[in-house]
């Protein structure tokens, strides 16, 4: 079983029966954004999860996607709860939806994923940056051997929509 | 959609103290709330033989409560929940009467929600290692409820310009009930101003745009009507329930919009559906506060203004004491205790029978003044019809209406 990562105070453990997640870091480490792909209807799911939730089909392989999208949604957290990311503060959480299977199978449905935005060192992006409607790409932490988490850094392309952020 | 209103009521209501250090178990909590409920309903140990709670790994469960208090059950169920938990199990205890297998049930919740396990992630739970479905989120500084909601309420902002000035009237408004209400652990009252400039937890949260994590415990007890008829209290008829409703990808509810859309869009139709009412109807409301902006989403679900009016509503003095729908008339989760939900039903019963605890003179006997300044009434003249509305994340919500 891998050794379980320390990372800010947590301890994350993927043991190797984790059949949503093992595989993922093991991509994620090569520095690679995979989602699953339902071998039936051919839709992309986000996080990984067992079933298709639109056809209910059990086959599915991994896909990579660009790892390029949008700021959804995001959160700035000045007053941290984990005291790993006290040192970390203001720090801001965004809702990226990607640039693949946008507005699928439905209008309102996206594929959408969770990460930090942070500057290019890592460093958490500043809060007078952050924006719904602005662009994002994926970069990868790496936290050990056997994992790293992807998180979203700004690019300088155009933003898509209205750009939006509390003032 | 099947509907058993007006079959079964709640007939008995019952709390410990609010506090911020209770210095006793769960188990001691849960006792004194279930005996509380009991005497209030007017019943002996001997009358009750169901009891259902719910927990988080965090509290004492029923087979040590009932037998404390001399009950002897046939049929109980510990339950894993926490928000929107007190209706969902209001509706499976009339399920539980309706289908023979007992005749009274107790419903609790006992925490001490600030002094062991609390909330925000801190403590006990921040100690927990992080694996499956949490990887999508914990490991990105996002654990606490605060942090795990802020981004509804941010893309609300931006879909439907509402600002953190109208939901702070939430907090206004609940502390204005708060300080009418003896228990209340925050009777101070305070202004939007005081929300909005009151330090940051989690943008666009305000310190004051959380509850208050409290240790207590709660209970309320329900029986069929025709066993009401002769009890102490006049009961309260339920009307409609609806429990742990939930929108599609509950696993990861980002991934299916609009995610400013929350449960009582599911809900609406299944509880107004059984009672046979709308939400024009209805006298007080209970939507459930553990942030500002969770009362103000789920009011706006519901139907009780459009989609997207919901920082108008709370913002125009409806939700006041006084006004035309007041809400969480007790202070709810926001200033008189967290307690995942079941103080705001409580509540509501209290409302219904004209018998809230408030400063009035002859508040016991149930006559009020109708008198909203501070340090008086909280009593809303000639309720009949209430509604909760309660909340567990933006996903998943549950639903009871109430009447006299």
């Amino acid at each position: 079983m891998p050794q379980p990562v320390q990372y800010r105070g947590m301890t994350l453990i993927v043991p190797d029966n984790d059949s949503e997640w093992k595989e993922f870091y093991e991509h994620a480490r090569a520095h690679r954004l995979v989602v699953r792909r339902c071998t039936a209807c051919g839709l992309l799911r986000y996080p990984p999860t067992h079933a298709c939730p639109w056809c209910m089909e059990l086959g599915w392989t991994w896909q990579e996607v660009s790892g390029r999208g949008t700021i959804y949604s995001y959160e700035i957290v000045v007053h941290a709860i984990q005291p790993g990311f006290k040192e970390l503060t203001p720090y801001p959480v965004v809702l990226v939806e990607l640039d693949e299977q946008r507005a699928r199978p439905t209008p309102d449905e996206s594929l959408r994923i969770i990460g930090n935005l942070v500057r290019p060192d890592l460093t958490p992006e500043e809060d007078k940056n952050v924006a719904i409607g602005k662009r994002v790409r994926v970069m990868f932490q790496d936290l050990a051997d056997h994992m790293a988490l992807p998180q979203f850094t700004l690019t300088d392309e155009p933003p898509q929509g209205r750009v939006w952020r509390l003032a | 959609m099947k509907s058993l209103r007006d079959k079964y009521c709640i007939v008995g209501v019952g709390e410990t103290e609010y506090s911020r250090g209770s210095g006793r178990t769960t188990r001691a909590m849960a006792v004194e709330a279930v005996r509380n409920a009991i005497l209030d309903a007017g019943l002996t140990p001997r009358d009750v033989d169901g009891m259902l709670d719910y927990q988080g790994g965090d509290s004492t469960l029923a087979n040590w409560v009932a037998p404390d208090l001399g009950v002897r059950l046939n049929f109980y169920m510990d339950v894993f929940g926490g928000g929107s938990s007190t209706e969902a199990l209001v509706g499976l205890a009339t399920g539980a009467i309706e289908a023979g297998m007992c005749h009274t049930v107790a419903i609790y919740r006992s925490m001490n929600g600030y002094s062991e396990f609390r909330i925000g992630g801190t403590g006990v739970r921040a100690a927990q290692p992080v694996r499956s479905l949490d990887l999508a989120q914990v490991p990105f500084g996002m654990r606490s409820a605060g942090q795990n909601f802020a981004m509804t309420f941010m893309r609300h902002m931006y879909e439907y310009g509402t600002t953190s000035e109208q939901v702070a009237h939430v907090k206004a408004a609940h502390s204005t009930h708060a300080s009418q209400n003896p228990k209340a652990l925050l009777k101070e009252r305070v202004t939007v101003e005081d929300v909005v400039s009151s330090r940051w937890i989690v943008k666009p949260l305000h310190l004051l745009d959380c509850c208050v994590e409290t240790d207590n415990a709660t209970c309320v007890i329900v029986t069929s009507s025709e066993r009401a008829r002769d009890l102490r209290r006049r009961p309260v008829h339920i009307m409609g329930v609806a429990g742990r409703v939930s929108k599609p990808r509950l696993d990861f509810h980002w991934a299916h919009g609009p995610i400013t859309r929350v449960a009582g869009y599911y809900a609406k139709d299944i509880v107004f559906g059984q009672a046979g009412i709308g939400p024009e109807d209805v006298d007080v409301t209970g939507s459930y506060d553990a942030f500002t902006f969770t009362t103000m989403l789920q009011l706006e679900e519901y139907g009780f203004c459009k989609k997207g009016e919901g920082g108008q509503y709370v913002s125009s003095g409806i939700i006041e004491l006084g006004g035309k729908r007041p809400n969480n008339t007790s202070g709810g989760h926001l200033c008189e205790g967290y307690t995942h939900g079941m103080n705001m039903v409580i509540e509501n019963v209290r409302q219904l029978r004209g018998t809230v605890d408030d400063y009035c003179p002859r508040a016991a006997e149930g006559v009020h003044t109708y008198d909203y300044a501070p340090g008086r009434c909280r009593q809303v003249k000639d309720a009949e019809i209430t509604m909760n509305l309660g909340w567990a994340i933006p996903p998943t919500g549950s639903a009871l209406i109430l009447h006299r």
